[in-house]
C-alpha cells in the first residue's frame, strides 16, 4: 500500500516534468535537453528556501517555478544562436554548467553532500508528512498541469508551435512570431519542471546532483518518446507505464547495486528501439526555400 | 496606388552576386510574372521580398512603408503572402487546420485560447468554406501530408488567401503539379485576381502565365532584362538571347 503510494507520488511529479518537456520537444521539435537541469533549478530552489530561509509551501513553489523560468532564458538564448543538431549540443553543454555548478558552489550547494532536512510542506493545517496526504496535493498540482498544458497543445498557441516545427518560412509568412512561440515553450515547459522539482525535494526531503543527471535525462526523454512526441493523453500513459515498468525486477531476487543500472539499461534500451523504429516522425526535416 | 516599388536591388552570398540592381513597380491589382533561366535569382528575388534574405543594397517599399530590412513575421502581417517553390503545407496537421492556423494570424491570441472556445468552431466552418474553393472539403480531416502535389500547391494558395494577404507571391506554383491539376491552379489564380489581389508568379511555362499575366518580367543573372507584354516579350530577340544566347535550353 505504501508502496503503491510512493509509486503514485513519483508519477505524478513525473507526469508533470515530461509533459513540460513535450512542449518544446514534442510540438516544437526543440531538441531541449536542459529539462532536467531547469528541474534541478527548481528543486535547490525549493530545497534552499525552504531550508535556509524557512519560506513556506507557496513561496517556495512559486518561487521554484519563477527561478525556473528565468532559466529557459538561457535556453531561448541558445536557440536563437543555434538551430537543429546543435541546439540540442547547446543545451547539453548549459546543463552540465548547472551540473557542475551544483557540485562545486558548495558554499551554496553544499556539493555532493546535497542538502538534507527538506521539510514537508505545512498548509491547511493538514500533515503532509503523511505520504497519501502528499499524494493528493501533488496530485492536484498535476491536473492543473494537465489542464494548463492541454489547453496550450490544443489552442492557436499550440498550432503556431506545430507548425515553425514542420516549416519555419512557412511560419513566417503567415505572420507568426516564430521566436516568440519557441520562447514561450521554453518558458512554460521551464515552469513545469521547476514546479516538478519543488514537489520532488518536498517529497524525497534530502536532494543531491546525483539524482539530476544525464541519465534522469534520457528517462524523461524515453517517457515522451514513447508516449509519441507531440501528444497529450500518450505521455501521461506512458509516464505511467515507465514509471512501473521496472518493478517487477524488485520481486526477482538481484542486489540494488545491479538493480539500478539494470534499470537505466532498460529505458536506454527503450528509447534507442523507439528511435529506431520510429525515427521518422521525431526529428524536424530540413528545408531550404 | 503602387502596391511594390523595388528599386535597384542587389543582393550577393560571399563574393556571389546574385542580384544585380533589379528595378520594377508593381501597381494594385496587378498580375505579374516573372520567367527566367534556371538559376538567374527569381526565387532570391522573392526571398528578399518576403524577408528571408536581407538586400546588400537598394530599396524595396510596400505600400508606401520601406521594408528593405524588416522581419518576414511583419512584413507578412502588412499583408505580404509567399507560396513556396517547394511545398510549404504543414504536413503533420490536418488539412482543416492549415487553413485554421492562418486565420487566427490576424485574431487576438485571447479568442481563440481555449481550444474549446467559440471563435474556434468558427474558425472551423470558415476553413471549410475556403476548402470547398478548391474541392479540398472532403479532405478537410486528413493529414495535409497525404494530399497530391497539385492539392498541397491549392492548398497552400488558398491559405494564403485565408490569411489575408494582398500581395501574393507565387513561386512556380505549378512546379510538381500534374498537368490535369494545372487547370484548377489557375482557376484559383483567376479567383485572386477577381478578389483584387496583386499577384507576382514565378513561373517557367510562359503559357500558362499568358493566360492572365498583362506583363512579365523577365529576369537573367540577377537583372531585369525585359519587362513588356506577353505578345512582345515573346517575339523580343532578347528572349531569345536569354535561353538560347548562351547554350542554355529553354525550359517549358
Ligand atoms: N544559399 C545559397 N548559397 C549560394 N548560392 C546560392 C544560394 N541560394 C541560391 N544561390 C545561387 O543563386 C542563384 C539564383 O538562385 P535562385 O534559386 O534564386 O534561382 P531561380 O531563378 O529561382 O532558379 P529556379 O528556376 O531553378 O528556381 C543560383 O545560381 C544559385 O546557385
Ligand atoms: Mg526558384
Amino acid at each position: 500500500m505504501d508502496y503503491g503510494i510512493h509509486l503514485l507520488i513519483l508519477i505524478c511529479i513525473y507526469t508533470i516534468l515530461a509533459q513540460g518537456l513535450n512542449i518544446p520537444f514534442g510540438v516544437g521539435h526543440l531538441f531541449n535537453l536542459a529539462h532536467v537541469a531547469v528541474y534541478a533549478v527548481g528543486a535547490y530552489t525549493t530545497a534552499l528556501f525552504s531550508t535556509e530561509l524557512g519560506i513556506g509551501f507557496w513561496g517556495c513553489i512559486y518561487s521554484s517555478m519563477a527561478i525556473a523560468g528565468l532559466f529557459s532564458l538561457f535556453i531561448g538564448g541558445i536557440s536563437l544562436k543555434l538551430s537543429h543538431d546543435y541546439f540540442a549540443i547547446g543545451t547539453i553543454a548549459f546543463s552540465s554548467v548547472i551540473s557542475a555548478l551544483l557540485i562545486n558552489w558548495k558554499s551554496v550547494t553544499r556539493g555532493v553532500l546535497g542538502i538534507p532536512g527538506i521539510p514537508r510542506p505545512e498548509l491547511f493545517g493538514i500533515d503532509f508528512y503523511e505520504n497519501s496526504n502528499f499524494l493528493v496535493l501533488v496530485a492536484v498540482a498535476m491536473v492543473i498541469v494537465q489542464f494548463v498544458l492541454y489547453v496550450f497543445l490544443r489552442n492557436s498557441y499550440g498550432r503556431t508551435l506545430r507548425a515553425q516545427s514542420e516549416y519555419e518560412q512557412g511560419a513566417l509568412s503567415l505572420a507568426k512570431n516564430t521566436v516568440r512561440a519557441r520562447t514561450v515553450s521554453f518558458l512554460i515547459s521551464s515552469c513545469a519542471a521547476g514546479l516538478a522539482g519543488s514537489f520532488y525535494a518536498y517529497y524525497i526531503n534530502y536532494i543531491d546532483p546525483s539524482s539530476f543527471s544525464l541519465v534522469e535525462m534520457i528517462f524523461v526523454l524515453t517517457i515522451v518518446v514513447v508516449g509519441k512526441p507531440g501528444s497529450f493523453w500518450g505521455i501521461t500513459a506512458s509516464t505511467a507505464f515507465l514509471v512501473l515498468l521496472p518493478e517487477p525486477l524488485r520481486f526477482i531476487d538481484i542486489p540494488p547495486s545491479i538493480l539500478g543500472p539494470m534499470r537505466q539499461m532498460l529505458y536506454s534500451l527503450i528509447l534507442f528501439g523507439v528511435v529506431w523504429w520510429k525515427k521518422e516522425t521525431l526529428f524536424p526535416v530540413e528545408r531550404t526555400v | 496606388m503602387t502596391m511594390l516599388q523595388v528599386s535597384d536591388l542587389t543582393f550577393k552570398i560571399g563574393s556571389t552576386q546574385i542580384l544585380n540592381g533589379v528595378d520594377f513597380t508593381i501597381e494594385a491589382g496587378e498580375t505579374v510574372g516573372i520567367i527566367g533561366p534556371n538559376g538567374s535569382g527569381k526565387t532570391t528575388l522573392f526571398n528578399c521580398l518576403s524577408g528571408f534574405h536581407i538586400p546588400s543594397g537598394g530599396a524595396i517599399v510596400y505600400q508606401d512603408k520601406s521594408i528593405t530590412k524588416m522581419k518576414p513575421y511583419r512584413r507578412a502581417e502588412l499583408g505580404i503572402g509567399r507560396v513556396f517553390q517547394n511545398f510549404a503545407v504543414f504536413k503533420e496537421m490536418t488539412v482543416s487546420e492549415n487553413i485554421v492556423t492562418a486565420l487566427e494570424s490576424r485574431m487576438s491570441p485571447w479568442k481563440t485560447f481555449f481550444p474549446w472556445s467559440k471563435q474556434n468552431k468558427i474558425n472551423k466552418q470558415k476553413a471549410l468554406e475556403y476548402l470547398k474553393e478548391v474541392g479540398l472539403e472532403e479532405k478537410a480531416e486528413d493529414k495535409a501530408g497525404s494530399l497530391s502535389g497539385g492539392q498541397m500547391r491549392l492548398l497552400e494558395i488558398i491559405r494564403t488567401l485565408a490569411f489575408g494577404a494582398e500581395l501574393f507571391l507565387l513561386d512556380e506554383p505549378t512546379a510538381g503539379v500534374s498537368p490535369k491539376m494545372k487547370e484548377d491552379v489557375a482557376n484559383l489564380i483567376k479567383l485572386l485576381m477577381k478578389e483584387g489581389k496583386t499577384i507576382i508568379v514565378i513561373e517557367h511555362d510562359i503559357n500558362f502565365i499568358h493566360k492572365f499575366c498583362k506583363r512579365i518580367i523577365v529576369l537573367d543573372v540577377g537583372r531585369v532584362v525585359l519587362d513588356d507584354t506577353p505578345e512582345n516579350i515573346r517575339t523580343s530577340p532578347v528572349l531569345q538571347e536569354v535561353y538560347f544566347g548562351n547554350g542554355k535550353a529553354a525550359n517549358g
